[in-house]
């Protein structure tokens, strides 16, 4: 069967996808990660993840975005160590997006350290796996 | 919404239901409350004569900042406490780990040695509050009941009266919260019955298991098979405490549940009603138990987080209040009703309160605590309940097939099944099959965008933490912990040696949370998620 998503967008790339921090939740990342691959990606989920590990993944597997998942509240620090980790190893011009339970009054901070788009908690997948292709798409 | 005209998990729906949609036998199935097979609830009287326990969820930052909020909720009105722990908490990993810095304090209360369990029961009188300890990971269950009961006893409580629970379900460690290096399942079932074994023989009046049926619904699960989990899971612990020599009259009465309040009002119901009498079944026949005491299914039900929205947050209240309604009317013994702002944040104050009271407002006002069941006989509602029961019990006979939960957890069937059912559920809402207000319904131009302030964690808990640790090193004795460490490590390595009493001695020699989750792992082992 042709889902809605597959009909109306075509991704192609890899995405690297991970747990933040120690935050336990992982219906809503393994739920993207699948809309992601349906969508057309290859989908690298590495569960849990610290910035270096991650990092070190992202060098490795050179894809064409990287997702990152937290309802735990710890994402203004986690995300702030993966994009300053990523610099530091010279990763330039892969967009970062981050989904969970994120307060829209993060969502400012969270895009002036060079995330590039904030998924909060009842976000149509239509609408990420848009995002994501106008993101590869830039 | 569509034609199809189905409860949520797909249970056909009689335009209006009569005595046709009724199974004969009505009677034999429902019995009267207080008697076997339980459908109308485990006590006679029911509310009038016992209200359900009024125990709302909290925890953050540091203990001392979660003791005022447990505080401020007993002098509103609560009647027993529910403490969440951080993530790394959860997991017996230190505050004092690199990976645990971002979350100490967040999601829950931070807690490493006996001192924060010093502060965080201070001045709540243990010997009429009964303490729900949401230590959902039987890892760090079993440190964190160890610390409680050297806090408690310090006090001058003697165990034997001590009221509460342990969640302490391997379950949450190997399927539904997603854990670097978790303990194999087998292994963190073994320190869950261990956890249950001990209390059962020392701390007779604690729940040392509450099966989390809520929290594999919130993974993922449909109603029958949040029920099908649930009462697999609580089959295998009765088998397993029956194997240890526990006579079942007394230890099958510990075992107790925990189950979600979703969205489909009479769905609910019928959950909660089949549950009591599946459980009530497998225990008379299965078991051959005819004690009564033995055959009562106990819950506590939470509303459900996954349902509440981040857009037109208060109407959530109507949602959660709703929710708490089918919990009552479904004959739960303990309730939490969630925060409007919890898909933003853990709850505010103003939250908290709002939830609470919601709770009240059941109680005293709408009357519905009058009468018990008041929802037995109703065509539609029987006819639910039968269908939940058939359809749960054909995943329980699945599990079993399957060897039993641990060996469904092994192989991955659990992941996959809450996995797949998660994404079918979003699906539903991405069609529009399933209408949910502030996400795919309800939402005029601008109409959503109503900001609530999110809660702010106080801060310093990682510091606060961190100091702690360093004191209680400073003044314990290495060679005490290291040798009581020895002998945990000891423990584990023996099957059928009983890892508790190694955890107590460890916490009694100022061993932390961290260390002690260091040795369970390494001694039992760490397994890799099959999620994807």
């Amino acid at each position: 069967m042709t889902t809605d998503l597959e009909r109306n967008h075509r991704l192609v790339g890899k995405a690297v996808v991970a747990k933040l921090g120690m935050d336990a939740h992982w219906r809503g990342v393994i739920v993207v990660a699948h809309a992601l691959r349906d969508a057309g990606m290859e989908v690298v989920y590495l569960g849990h993840a610290t910035p270096e590990q991650l990092v070190a993944a992202v060098v490795q597997e050179d894809p064409a975005l990287v997702g990152l998942s937290s309802l735990s509240g710890n994402h203004l620090e986690e995300c702030r160590a993966v994009v300053e980790g990523l610099q530091a190893a010279g990763v330039a011009g892969v967009p970062i997006v981050v989904g969970g339970t994120i307060p829209p009054s993060d969502k400012p901070a969270l895009v002036e350290m060079g995330i590039s788009a904030v998924f909060g908690v009842g976000s149509p997948l239509r609408t990420i796996v848009a995002r994501v292709g106008d993101l590869l798409a830039d | 919404m569509g034609d199809e005209h189905t409860t949520a998990a797909g249970i056909p729906l009689p335009p209006v239901a009569g005595p046709s949609d009724v199974a004969p036998g009505l009677s034999e199935r429902l019995g009267r409350p207080g008697e076997y097979p339980f459908t109308r609830g485990i006590h006679p009287g029911m509310y009038r004569t016992r209200p359900w326990t009024i125990r709302q969820l909290a925890g953050f930052a540091t203990a001392a900042d979660t003791n005022q909020r447990y505080r401020m909720l007993l002098d509103r009105g609560a009647t027993g406490i529910n403490g969440v722990f951080d993530y790394p908490s959860l997991r017996a990993v230190g505050s004092d780990d690199p990976r645990a810095a971002s979350d100490v304090g967040r999601g829950g209360v931070a807690v490493d040695v006996t001192d924060d369990f010093d502060d965080l029961f201070a001045g709540i009188p243990l010997e009429r509050t009964s303490v729900s300890l949401v230590s959902s990971q039987p890892v760090g269950a079993a440190p964190h009941l160890a610390m409680f009961l050297r806090a408690a006893e310090g006090r001058g409580f003697d165990r034997a009266c001590l009221a509460g629970t342990s969640q302490n379900d391997f379950l949450m460690e190997t399927a539904i919260t997603i854990a670097p290096e978790a303990l194999p399942p087998a292994a963190s079932f073994r320190v869950e019955c261990d956890l249950a074994e001990f209390c059962i023989r020392e701390v007779p009046r604690w729940n040392p298991i509450s099966v989390t049926g809520y929290n594999y619904r919130e993974a993922g699960a449909d109603a029958p098979l949040e029920l099908a989990l649930t009462l697999a899971h609580g089959r295998a612990a009765a088998r397993d405490l029956i194997g240890r020599g526990l006579a079942p009259e007394v230890a099958l009465p510990r075992i107790s549940f925990f189950l979600d309040a979703h969205s489909d009002f009479f769905e609910e119901i019928a959950k909660f009603r089949a549950a009591r009498r599946m459980w009530a079944r497998f225990v008379r026949d299965d078991l051959g138990v005819s004690d009564e005491k033995a055959q009562r299914f106990r819950f506590h039900v939470q509303t459900s987080g996954v349902t509440m929205t981040a857009r037109l947050p208060h109407l959530n209240i109507a949602r959660s209040a709703i929710q708490a309604l089918s919990a009552v009317l479904g004959g739960t013994q303990s309730l939490h009703v969630d925060g409007y702002d919890e898909a933003l944040s853990i709850p505010t104050e103003h939250a908290a309160l709002i939830a609470l009271h919601t709770q009240h407002v059941i109680l005293w006002e709408t009357g519905v605590a009058g009468s018990a069941d008041p929802l037995g006989g109703s065509w539609l509602v029987e006819n639910l309940t039968d269908a939940m029961e058939e359809q749960a019990g054909a995943l329980v006979v699945r599990i079993e097939q399957l060897g039993g939960l641990v060996a469904a957890t092994e192989e991955a069937w659990v992941h996959t099944e809450l996995s797949k059912r998660a994404f079918a559920d979003q699906q539903a809402l991405e069609d529009g099959r399933r209408l949910v207000v502030g996400i795919n319904a309800g939402l005029d131009d601008g109409e959503g965008d109503v900001e609530v302030a999110p809660f702010e964690l106080p801060p310093g808990a990682l510091e606060a933490q961190r100091a702690r640790i360093d004191a209680v090193r400073a003044r314990r004795s290495e060679a005490a912990v290291g040798a009581a460490l020895g002998e945990l490590a000891a423990a584990c390595a023996e099957p059928g040696v009983n890892v508790m009493p190694a955890v107590v001695g460890a916490v009694a020699a100022d061993a932390t949370l961290g260390e002690i989750g260091t040795v369970l792992r390494d001694s039992l082992g760490r397994w890799h998620f099959p999620l994807w």
